[in-house]
């Protein structure tokens, strides 16, 4: 048993305070190490000795249930943590090249119908057993066996929205994955997201669907040495594939139910790894300690979706007049309190994909800030005016505030141009059922992130996503249906060069701009917050090696790497 | 015994309709439990494989309601009560319930009694010596007291104890970096965490035990056997205990039996604000997702609690009062 911290309940008044530390410790910024490419294990900071303990307060919602089955709905506590990806590819850094993991390379033929990955050696599992390129092989036969395994529709045709593979080999310390059609696109999820299980457990635990994994076997930087309803503790694997590696040798991951604990535990210092909406987080958190940091990466946008099907909403005149009408940095800054950025009418986000971002489109377009005269003249042609007004319904999710404050901005700026709105709260079931069955006029919406502005905009206008109103859909809930954008999205798709996906993309930011089939207003991020006290090596705006959220797998594992304890030193 | 069968018949007949409508009314609400999966892991998978991981744990999204009735009133009486289809998907509803029901038992349990103990002495002291030092301010405190929400209290309390001066833990049942167990730091940390939480409640509920108790005891001081008693020249504190009190006390005796079957209830809101995580909080989650086998199961082990503690109260009072069982 443990010793505990405690011997008398007085003593723990001063516990919070001791692990804040009052060391006044400069924060170092970034430390050293880049991504690596090649066949190298990745270049982590060398010579650092063991030690220290991350505590990690992020809201989860619900008490742990203590099982790690990595392909099912216990991503978040094992990916990253227990079991690792081929290969690492960082969304911050699109045009990075990625970093090897379990394969030390990989290679595509000339039409990227054909994925080789070069698996690499010496790896074990973290029962002793050697892992092998049949385990990588045996994971994705696994998951066409089990389709509901199949999260990322890898299996399913390319008419299905799928990724269309057809086969995977193993041979030797290659693996070999053969798909019906160009999959470039699919990469992110075959490479990065598929966490690689272990052959001689899981070949005998039966339908893998519903294994709970309570004793989890895996190759990743730490393994569980306790877990019950409000905590798992990790520690490091002491069999780590990758030399003098974790530094850290324990995580403690609490199951917060909600953020107002998990913010005061951040901000008490008890905690020093945060990952969701601190209110007013300068004077809650960033004040209380030299050593607190926060850093908020934009990753996708939060926008209105107007229903382009019916309603007023159909008319493009409306859906003109709200964008010209919105002032999305007076948005960011009073309904996101600054800690989200504006978005831009192109749909891409900045400066995250940058390189993507049609600049001279935009400036052109008039969307590049709030123009109440052009929103007057759109609404006009539209037949409103502010003697013939506009009501329009605008749903949005409960309890998510800051979405609440900037509908509250939104409807004062459009109540300007003459359009009136109506919030509407919606519990979470209902908003999920009205936005994929199109039950609505307008709905504030943050779908989520990609390594590219792709994978977000061909979820959100993609016609191939589109149902019936009524109907559930999986994607382009405004029911926008243009094959002109459907056609970029699949040159994109079968583009096998960094300009024809750039091309095609351009295309797709010119609809968004002509025809305004979504209005993103503020860009969603990762919520991060760090403290420096005692570990270094945290990814920053200086160093954006991985998404920095807690809860982003399977970046966590890269953040979990270069942490080091600067008193274990 | 007319009046056992016919309280015992009610008693049936309302756990029958109780659990009948708590099959419908989640199955009427707005979403289903393939849609709360879908935007809780956000992933591209498509409702039919999804679905095909909740059914691999029992949910049959397309058996007809009448048979899902009919295995649904055999699975609660059995105690089949299947696993969880919501955010502890797979794990079997006993266990989340035997996990979470002895924190909230012995948190909402033990305040509630606190509550009524020391609400009925304060009252019967305030009530004895009415117009004294104690009934001047306490009963008018109270009436505010009474009447603040308790997750606000909460909130306001961990503001000043956890926040400001970090006397007291904010959140959890105990320190989660240390292992459960019997040693004093784990009982410590539990007693520790459990006084914030306790406080909220005990602050907002003894209010309407003492307002309830000092009323009566004026009632009952003017009746004409304390005056009685008073002649004997009995001891002031016989006469308030023996003669008063014992009468006065009756109302809330059943007021206490209900308040008790409203224990297992939890009070939601306090566990959600201090991060505890009881029944209350297991059911707030259940109803978010839509998910039917633990929700209904919590819903059934409270309709029970309460109608249990109706069913003592009733009998008790019958053999307290004999009047109650002339009239029943």
């Amino acid at each position: 048993m443990r010793r505990t911290k405690i011997l008398a309940a007085g003593a723990a008044i001063g516990l919070a305070a001791a692990v804040a530390g009052c060391s006044s410790t400069k924060h170092t910024g970034a430390s050293g190490g880049s991504n690596a490419s090649g066949n190298a294990v990745p270049a982590l900071s060398a010579n650092l000795k063991a030690g220290g303990t991350v505590t990690i307060a992020n809201e989860t919602g619900a008490t742990w249930n203590c099982q790690f089955n990595p392909l099912t709905t216990n991503q978040q506590e094992a990916n990253g943590y227990l079991y690792e990806s081929l290969l690492y590819v960082n969304p911050l850094q699109s045009t990075a090249a990625p970093t090897p993991m379990l394969a030390t390379g990989y290679s595509w033929n000339s039409t990227d119908t054909q994925l080789t990955f070069d698996i690499r050696p010496g790896v074990k599992w973290s029962d002793g057993t050697a892992f092998s390129a049949q385990d990588v092989a045996y994971t994705f036969n696994l998951v066409k066996q089990y389709s509901s395994l199949d999260t990322f529709a890898l299996w399913t045709a390319p008419a299905g929205g799928g990724a269309g593979l057809t086969g995977v080999t193993a041979s030797g310390d290659k693996v070999t994955m053969t798909f019906s059609a160009n999959a470039s696109v699919f990469f992110y999820d075959v490479a990065n997201m598929m966490p690689i299980v272990p052959e001689h457990i899981w070949s005998k635990v039966g339908n893998p669907t519903n294994y709970t994994d309570t004793k989890p076997v895996g190759t990743g930087p730490f393994v569980v040495s306790s877990c019950s309803a409000d905590n798992i503790k990790y520690t490091a694997n002491k069999t780590y594939w990758m030399p003098n590696e974790p530094h850290v040798q324990t995580i403690d991951y609490p199951a917060y139910l909600s953020n107002d604990p998990a913010n005061n535990d951040l901000a008490s210092g008890k905690a020093n790894w945060g990952g969701q909406y601190i209110p007013s987080v300068n004077s809650f958190y960033v004040s209380k300690s030299t050593n607190n940091h926060i850093w908020s990466p934009p990753v996708a946008n939060v926008s209105l979706i107007p229903n382009t099907a019916q309603g007023p909403t159909a008319n493009l005149g409306v859906r003109q007049a709200i964008a010209y009408a919105l002032d999305r940095a007076q948005i960011a800054s009073i309904g996101e309190q600054g800690e989200e950025p504006a978005a831009n009418q192109t749909g891409v986000v900045t400066p995250t994909f940058n390189a993507f971002l049609n600049s001279s489109a935009l400036s052109s377009s008039g969307y590049a800030s709030q123009n109440l005269t052009k929103a007057a003249a759109a609404l006009k042609t539209a037949g409103y005016s502010p003697s013939h007004p506009l009501s329009l319904t605008v749903k949005t999710v409960t309890g998510y505030t800051d979405w609440d404050a900037d509908l509250q901005v939104i409807k004062q700026e459009l109540a300007g141009i003459g359009i009136d709105v109506t919030v509407l709260d919606e519990a979470d079931n209902t908003f999920t059922s009205d936005l994929q069955n199109g039950n609505f006029q307008v709905i504030m919406y943050g779908p989520p992130a990609g390594p590219t502005p792709y994978y977000e905009l061909h979820l959100m206008l993609d016609s191939a996503n589109d149902q019936a109103i009524g109907t559930a859909a999986q994607g382009d809930y405004g029911r926008y249906k243009n094959s002109a954008v459907d056609a970029a999205f699949g040159q994109y798709a079968a583009a096998t060069s960094a300009s024809a996906q750039q091309a095609a993309l351009e295309q797709v930011e010119t609809y968004m701009i002509n025809d305004v089939p979504l209005i993103p207003v503020v860009e969603s991020v990762d919520w991060y917050q760090y403290s420096t006290a005692d570990l270094e090596g945290w990814p920053s705006a200086a160093d954006a090696y991985a998404q920095p959220s807690p809860w982003t797998y399977p970046d966590v594992e890269q953040v979990l790497l270069r942490l080091y304890s600067k008193s274990a030193q | 015994m007319r009046f056992v069968v016919r309280r015992l018949s009610m008693f049936l007949f309302t756990l029958w309709a109780a659990m009948t409508l708590n099959f419908f009314i989640p199955r009427f609400m707005p979403g289903n439990p393939v849609q709360a999966l879908q935007a809780r892991i956000r992933v591209k998978e498509s409702p039919a494989a999804l679905a095909s991981i909740l059914s691999s744990f029992g949910y049959k999204p397309n058996a007809g309601l009448v048979p899902q009735y009919l295995t649904y009133l055999k699975d609660m009486l059995t105690g089949q009560w299947g696993a969880s289809i919501g955010l502890s998907l797979g794990e079997p509803v006993r266990d989340i319930i035997l996990q979470a029901a002895p924190w909230t038992l012995g948190l909402i349990g033990l305040t509630t009694v606190v509550a009524f103990a020391l609400g009925n002495v304060a009252g019967i002291v305030a009530g004895w010596r009415r117009g004294g030092t104690l009934d001047s301010w306490l009963p008018s405190t109270l009436v505010v007291t009474a009447n603040l929400p308790y997750y606000w209290v909460g909130m306001l309390l961990i503001l000043l104890f956890a926040t400001t001066l970090n006397w007291l833990p904010p959140d959890f049942n105990y320190d989660p970096t240390i292992l459960p167990g019997f040693s004093p730091g784990f009982i410590g940390s539990v007693l520790q965490h459990a006084v914030l939480p306790a406080f909220t409640l005990l602050v907002t509920s003894i209010g309407g035990w003492i307002l309830t108790m000092r009323n009566n005891m004026i009632t009952t001081v003017a009746e004409d056997y304390v005056r009685m008693a008073r002649a004997k020249g009995l001891a002031d504190r016989k006469i308030m205990f023996g003669y008063a009190a014992r009468n006065a006390m009756l109302p809330n005796i059943s007021g206490f039996a209900m308040s008790l079957g409203f224990v297992l209830s939890g009070s939601v809101l306090v566990e959600y604000v201090f991060n505890y995580p009881g029944l209350g909080y297991q059911l707030l989650n259940a109803v978010d997702n839509n998910d039917y086998p633990l929700m209904q199961v919590l819903f059934m082990l409270y309709t029970v609690a309460v109608l249990v503690a109706l069913l003592a109260a009733d009998f008790f009072m019958v053999w307290l009062d004999p009047r109650a069982r002339e009239k029943g």
